[in-house]
């Protein structure tokens, strides 16, 4: 009754009025409606976020993790998790950091085109990317029929799952990265002596280096955490999230506690790294 | 080799030059003159070859090596100032015993030894400054290319710079330095020729001598710091500006601009006998303290700034709201058409 009659206070009397009134908690806390009614909603959101996978890292002893990551398939499917995800961040700096480069200093006809391609693969429902890429390289497309090789059911499979749903981190990382180092720099390596590689090799590259690293943590966690875009591709062999998904549908939701414990935790420390990177900018 | 520009002109986001033809002597010192965000760093920038011109042609920058020091240096902010200015002979593949010797004699000529090691975060802007030049000098180019060298300096390390770009000017005659500022004290004091560029066009060029005593227009005097510009109709030698009759030595004429130096104009408390044949009346509208002169404005009809000593100040006791005269000689009258 109290907390209705409060808030209905809250939405009639201005605040400035209060100045002066004499100091009790009724208008003390009429005072602060503001700030406190935006402290709720916000730590509302931050419960909603924090309670799951709180509960998820208290309910497992450290000694259950251990016997779980010590299982031969848990080993194995956070291994090739963590191997793929490797693979496809690798792939998308060779790729991506030239691209990040033209996108940050090039204006082309289409370039708003390519940026917005580039951001598609966020915007799709995985399992959607999955049978995208399924119908370019899977057992029926002309890739297949080229070449003779089913990439399906493989980890090069499921690195190209990965990367189609993680690379736009990368790139935009490394493009914001770019886009804050002043032109000058380059022009002034060229005048030096250097060639347009040797500007950005010897230059650029160095001083982007924090968005390249925080981007690429960034990519690499997000490939781990892939699931829709990777069945699809490869059900087996399977990686930690679909590991995760198997348990809970044959024998529930306590068996797949463990293993989901512990993927949190290895997504909890990528989580920090990248913070840790980015805070020393 | 002479440095030609022929009809050069070119346009990049808000900036564009039109139609710059120049002629720079090698071993010339070139300023380029003109108001901030005009164009000036293109040119140098397309001098260098950083930038293609749209069209028109640059000539005689075949196997030039040049020096370019942008306004804020832009030293690389993740080497040492010794690989800075390393940066150029490493590019070459120099070896370390070749490139040491260059690097700490150019660090002992422009005092900058005790930094070598530091790293350029937190030098001052003037030693900022030492370290683009030496890592421009390192390369022995045969062209200087600075954009506002002094622009993001204090006054002390301006007189400085300056002082510094005249002496090191003086003992290398070889190469051609070209240098681009909105200061028209600079360009004065450093320019063996001036350029001036307003709007995107060329509109002067001659030593600083010419240019400041024959301006070539209302802006080009305006920019050259000419306090007193107007403009009118002159009928029988005099020119009408808002009620002031000014004796000019044009006959007569729908349109002329005149320009007086501040310095040319004597005031004094009453009219005396001269030959100057302007000689006004007029009320002390503001004083302006500068740093070693004293700037008053006048309004005779029309306002004049004339600038006295310190001296003349407090000997006069000038006061706003005095009664004073100012005369000046038509001979010491700058004209142009527009």
């Amino acid at each position: 009754m109290e907390c209705v009659r409060y808030l209905q206070k809250c939405l009639r009397r201005p605040g400035a009025l209060l100045k002066n009134r004499p100091w009790t908690l009724q208008n003390f806390l009429l005072k602060m409606r503001f700030k406190i009614i935006f402290s709720t909603l916000g730590f509302l959101l931050v419960l909603f976020i924090f309670v799951p996978i709180f509960r998820m890292l208290i309910n497992s002893t450290p000694g259950t993790l251990v016997e779980t990551a010590k299982e031969v398939e848990v080993f194995n499917s956070i291994f090739l998790t963590l191997r793929a995800s490797l693979w496809a961040t690798i792939a998308a700096l060779f790729t991506g950091v030239p691209l990040a480069w033209l996108l940050a200093r090039k204006n082309f006809k289409g370039k708003k085109l390519v940026e917005g391609i580039i951001d598609l693969p966020v915007i799709i429902p995985h399992t959607a990317a999955g049978i995208a890429l399924l119908s370019v390289w899977g057992r029926q497309s002309l890739f297949s029929k080229i070449s003779g090789v089913s990439i399906i059911g493989t980890e090069i499979a499921i690195s190209m799952a990965m990367f189609f749903v993680s690379v736009p981190f990368l790139v935009n990382a490394v493009k914001e990265g770019f886009k804050l180092i002043d032109e000058r720099y380059e022009k002034t390596a060229v005048t030096l002596g250097a060639t347009p590689w040797k500007a950005f090799s010897s230059v650029s590259l160095p001083m982007v280096k924090k968005s390249i690293v925080s981007g690429s943590i960034m990519m690499w966690g997000r490939g781990i955490s892939e699931f829709g875009a990777v069945i699809i591709l490869a059900y087996h062999p399977m990686v930690a999230p679909v590991l995760i998904f198997e348990r809970f549908q044959n024998f529930g939701l306590k068996y797949a506690l463990p293993v989901t414990a512990l993927l949190i935790l290895i997504s909890l420390a990528i989580f920090i790294a990248v913070r840790i990177f980015e805070d020393k900018r | 080799m002479n440095l030609l520009l022929q009809d050069v002109s070119k346009s990049f986001k808000e900036f564009a030059i039109k139609d710059i033809n120049l002629e720079i002597q090698k071993g010339e010192y070139f300023v380029i003159l003109g108001p901030s965000g005009a164009g000036k760093t293109l040119i140098l920038e397309m001098i260098a070859g950083l930038l293609p011109p749209d069209s028109g042609k640059i000539l005689g920058m075949e196997n030039q090596k040049t020096g370019f020091i942008y306004q804020d240096y832009m030293l690389f902010p993740h080497l040492s100032v010794y690989n800075n200015i390393a940066y150029g002979l490493n590019i070459r593949k120099l070896r370390k015993e070749e490139i040491k010797p260059v690097v700490e004699k150019l660090a002992e000529e422009l005092n900058i030894s005790h930094l070598l090691t530091r790293e350029v975060l937190n030098l001052s802007g003037g030693e900022k400054q030492r370290v683009a030049i030496a890592r421009a000098m390192a390369i022995s180019p045969d062209i200087f290319l600075f954009d506002e060298p002094t622009a993001a300096l204090d006054r002390s390390a301006r007189l400085k710079t300056q002082s510094l770009f005249l002496n090191w000017h003086k003992k290398d005659r070889n190469s051609t330095f070209i240098h681009v500022t909105h200061d028209f004290e600079e360009a004065l004091s450093l320019g063996d020729r001036i350029g001036i560029l307003l709007d995107g066009c060329l509109v002067q060029c001659g030593t600083p001598d010419h240019v400041f005593n024959h301006p070539a227009s209302k802006d080009a005097a305006d920019f050259l710091g000419y306090r007193n510009v107007f403009g009118g109709p002159v009928q029988d030698n005099i020119l009408y500006i808002n009620g002031t009759s000014v004796t000019v030595p044009v006959k007569s004429a729908e349109h002329i601009y005149i320009a007086i130096r501040s310095d040319d104009i004597i005031i004094s408390g009453t009219k005396f006998q001269s030959s100057a044949r302007n000689s006004f009346s007029g009320t002390v509208k503001n004083i302006l303290k500068k740093s070693s002169i004293i700037e008053i404005i006048l309004d005779i009809g029309i306002l004049l700034a004339i600038d006295i000593t310190w001296k003349s100040y407090k000997e006069m006791d000038i006061k706003i709201g005095d009664q004073l005269w100012a005369t000046f000689k038509v001979s010491s009258l700058k004209v142009f058409e527009h």
